[in-house]
């Protein structure tokens, strides 16, 4: 029986293609595994599903009945997001029935003795090792991450349960404990949705698979038709190779950057050379610790170990400051909260970073910031009525455009951009690997890019490090790799060091 | 004149100037002894200290952070400036100077607990403000130390060509602070920071130095407001700086700092603390009872706040709109 279904579901967001004409239905007693890149439409589809968003065209449908707004029928949907969000100084029990009115425990006194006894049913039943009494910030992750699940399930409303990586904080262990409540759930006859980047695990517990790419389903297939190749064929376009490709070319034997044995928040042991005039991709998945070593090698995150040099001199790490005068500059990921100062106008974005060449003894001169910011925006074709603009109202593109050409006239030897197209329409990103490609050749600057999206990665890189899990699991020439092998290492399902096999964890 | 609107227009304070006007045309309607040149000059010369104060608690807010233990700050260095010249005879010029010492070094351990130890700044401050009354009460017992040297006596009560010299002063200090803000790279960098602290360090912004400078920047401007009200009272008052705080803070948000940060010029914290200035003069020419006034700044703080928040919710809507398109 279907319970619920999508029927010719299109999203379009500013720019942005997020799900086009998507079908997809979840049948009771089923779980069903939607699998695709970042930016791939998950989440957007997940959103309309369960009602935050409104598709532009196609309907939601909930045991047969079309679905609009704010319809009670959504109740039916158990949405459990990938973070945890429970109230850590309330205990087990109060978590699990609130709010209360929804879970029977109407009226103006919560029966608290009552609620106790009646959680433990449901701890036994989500095999969640706790007392109801405890406070959940003393239960271990998995436990609280299994009350989530069963807090949305509490629900009497409750049939289709969704599942956002719930199993990206837990141990294999804790993952067959999840898995078990999961097919006890489907033996009951609810509908499963889960959302999850490790393949094994999808492989595992799914009976049915969606394949999402570009906002587009690609592929659907029940689960003895499925092969992890299957998986990874769908996910990643074959377009790759009939795009044109942004790599630099000849780039310098110079090493600019060499890090041993980096270690931080969320990471350890990363080690790697850049080199001038290349593009150093950095391949892994949102969390896998890629960002915090860019931070970290940046300054603006504390290292808890490692060696750093930098164009042959020993780099002392932890200053932003001393990097950016050493020439090594960040450009974040988050662009409107790191990247940009957004009340501030174009002209005084660009010039924030150039005050040594603006001022004379300690005072701006206002002709010459208006000339350099006026060369930036030529230079890079960032589009703005003028330079008095307040950069909020520029697309991301041309945000992203100002941002590179305010890092570049402090002239910088190595630029880490940290997913530099992130929600960016495709013209404005093309102009962007032109731009990266040119720098490299021409200024022999060296460029690390860190992506999610392989594409990206394997039309604008020399070489690709993949991390998975704060580790490094594997260094690739794009030329003469498959980008299976790479994907391979970007999900942890093998450990490739230049082809030698290196230890995991 | 054409230069002066054109100034106006660039510090982004025309609308609050004409705000001004516009109330003090309905104070010289509603009350005839509004224009008297007795009337202004205490107008002027009572508003130079409250706007002394928001000149510093403006780049404060710019920046993103607050100070409210400024008027104690001003009220503890006008009694330590007491100390120094009645109680231990120095020099009063000396004294006035080392004051101005003393409220920087008041500003830096402000500064240096929010910025270093990563504490709340609304919280440390109010903490360290019962630290500033408690030492005050400490050296002065409660009572006004009385007998200032004649000489700086023309700093509070004195003027210049009839504008009193407290005003003459801080007209001098809002120039300073105002290039300071937009001539210099320092500010440059405090309207980063208001943006985002974040993004400021990743442009390699010294945030912290800039926050903690920012801090001895305001305690030495609290010192100064507190000094030049003992110079003018010819005594120094344990009370002095009572009322600055929250008007401080009116002053700016009125003239378009908001309490979020990253906008607005100093130079509109005049404005807002003339404002109030005017309608506090209204309320006591109408023979309203002083305990209104009380109430009457209250008001005009949550009232400014409010409007502030009111039309950044209107910005926002119509920024959303114009995306869409």
């Amino acid at each position: 029986m279907i319970l619920l279904e999508a029927r010719g579901i299109t999203k379009v967001f500013p720019g942005v293609v997020a799900l086009d004409n998507v079908d997809v239905s979840f049948q009771a007693g089923s779980i069903h595994g939607i699998v695709g890149e970042n930016g791939a439409g998950k989440s957007t589809l997940i959103k309309i599903l369960t009602g935050v968003y409104t598709p532009d065209q196609g309907k939601v449908i909930i045991e047969g009945e079309e679905v609009h707004g704010a319809s009670p029928l959504f109740r039916k949907l158990a949405y459990v997001p990938q973070e945890l969000d429970l109230f850590n100084h309330m205990t087990v029990a109060e978590n699990l029935f609130m709010p209360f009115d929804r879970t029977g425990f109407e009226g103006f006194v919560v029966n608290r003795r009552r609620m106790f006894r009646e959680a433990r049913v449901w701890l036994d039943k989500f095999k969640i090792s706790a007392e109801p009494t405890d406070l959940v910030k003393d239960i271990s992750v998995s436990n609280q991450q299994l009350l989530q699940i069963a807090r949305a399930a509490v629900s009497k409303y409750f049939e289709i349960l969704v599942l956002d990586e719930p199993t990206t904080s837990l141990t294999t262990a804790e993952t067959e404990r999840l898995f078990s409540v999961m097919r006890e759930l489907k033996n009951e006859g609810k509908a499963i949705i889960f959302i999850s980047h490790k393949l094994d695990e999808l492989m595992e517990i799914c009976d049915e698979m969606t394949v999402l790419r570009n906002g587009v389903k690609v592929a659907y297939s029940t689960i003895d038709q499925v092969s992890r190749q299957w998986i990874i064929e769908h996910m990643t376009a074959k377009e790759i190779t009939e795009d044109t490709v942004f790599r630099p070319e000849s780039p310098s034997q110079e090493v600019l950057l060499d890090v041993q044995d980096l270690s931080g928040l969320g990471f350890s042991g990363v080690s790697f050379q850049l080199r001038a005039g290349e593009v150093l991709g950095f391949a892994g998945l949102v969390g896998s610790g890629r960002s915090e070593i860019m931070q970290t090698l940046f300054g603006f995150l504390p290292a808890r170990g490692g060696r750093v040099t930098l164009g042959g001199q020993p780099f002392a790490l932890g200053s932003t400051t001393r990097s950016i005068s050493s020439g090594l500059v960040y450009l974040p990921e988050e662009r409107k909260q790191h990247g940009i100062l957004e009340l501030l106008s174009v002209k005084d974005n660009i010039t924030v970073s150039l005050m040594d060449q603006v001022t004379n003894l300690f005072v701006v001169n206002g002709r010459k910031e208006k000339q350099i910011a006026q060369q930036v925006v030529e230079d890079y074709a960032v589009k703005t009525p003028s330079l008095e603009q307040p950069i909020r109202f520029l697309s991301g593109g041309n945000q992203q455009k100002a941002i590179i050409g305010r890092a570049m006239n402090t002239t910088p030897r190595i630029l880490i951009f940290d997913e530099p197209t992130k929600g960016i329409d495709v013209g404005a990103k093309v102009e962007i690997y032109r731009i990266m490609k040119t720098l490299a050749e021409q200024r022999g600057v060296g460029i690390i890019l860190v992506s999610s999206d392989l594409t990206e990665l394997l039309r604008c890189s020399n070489r690709v490090i993949t991390i998975y899990e704060g580790r490094k699991t594997g260094e690739f020439d794009v030329e003469t790799t498959a980008s299976t092998a790479i994907m391979d290492a970007m999900f942890g399902e093998s450990n490739q060091l230049n082809g030698k096999q290196v230890k995991a964890n | 004149m054409k230069a002066v609107v054109g100034a106006f227009k660039r510090l982004r304070i025309n609308g609050v100037f004409v705000a001004l006007v516009l109330i003090s045309v309905i104070a010289s309607l509603v009350s005839p002894y509004f224009l008297t040149s007795y009337n202004l000059q205490s107008v002027v010369r009572n508003l130079a200290f409250v706007s002394m104060v928001a000149l510093g608690q403006a780049c404060l807010l710019i920046l993103g952070e607050l100070d409210l233990s400024v008027g104690p700050m001003a009220g503890l260095c006008g009694v330590i400036g007491g100390l120094f010249m009645v109680k231990w005879g120095w020099d009063p010029y000396l004294s006035f100077f080392l004051v101005l010492l003393v409220g920087a070094a008041f500003g830096f351990v402000n500064g240096s607990l929010i910025s270093f130890l990563g504490l709340n700044s609304l919280v440390t401050t109010i903490g360290m403000s019962g630290v500033y009354k408690g030492i005050n009460l400490v050296i002065s017992k409660g009572r006004a130390i009385t007998g200032i040297p004649k000489e700086i006596h023309f700093l509070g009560q004195g003027d210049l060509f009839g504008v009193p010299m407290p005003f003459v002063i801080m007209l001098i200090v809002m120039v300073g602070i105002v290039f300071l803000t937009r001539y210099t790279p320092f500010g440059r960098y405090m309207y980063a920071i208001g943006n985002s602290a974040e993004a400021a360090r990743i442009l390699g912004i010294r945030v912290r130095l800039i926050r903690v400078l920012t801090y001895m920047l305001v305690g030495m401007v609290a010192a100064l407001a507190g000094m030049l009200m003992v110079a003018r009272l010819g005594s120094a008052q344990p009370s002095i700086g009572e009322q600055w705080v929250l008007n401080s803070i009116a002053a700016s948000v009125i003239g378009g700092v908001p309490t979020t940060g990253g906008v607005g010029s100093p130079a509109g914290a005049l404005m807002g603390a003339a404002i109030i200035g005017v309608i506090e003069n209204i309320i006591v020419l109408f023979g309203v009872s002083p305990y209104w006034q009380t109430a009457v700044s209250g008001i005009i703080v949550v009232g400014a706040i409010s409007l502030d928040a009111l039309s950044r919710f209107f910005a926002t809507k119509r920024k959303m709109g114009g995306i869409a398109q």
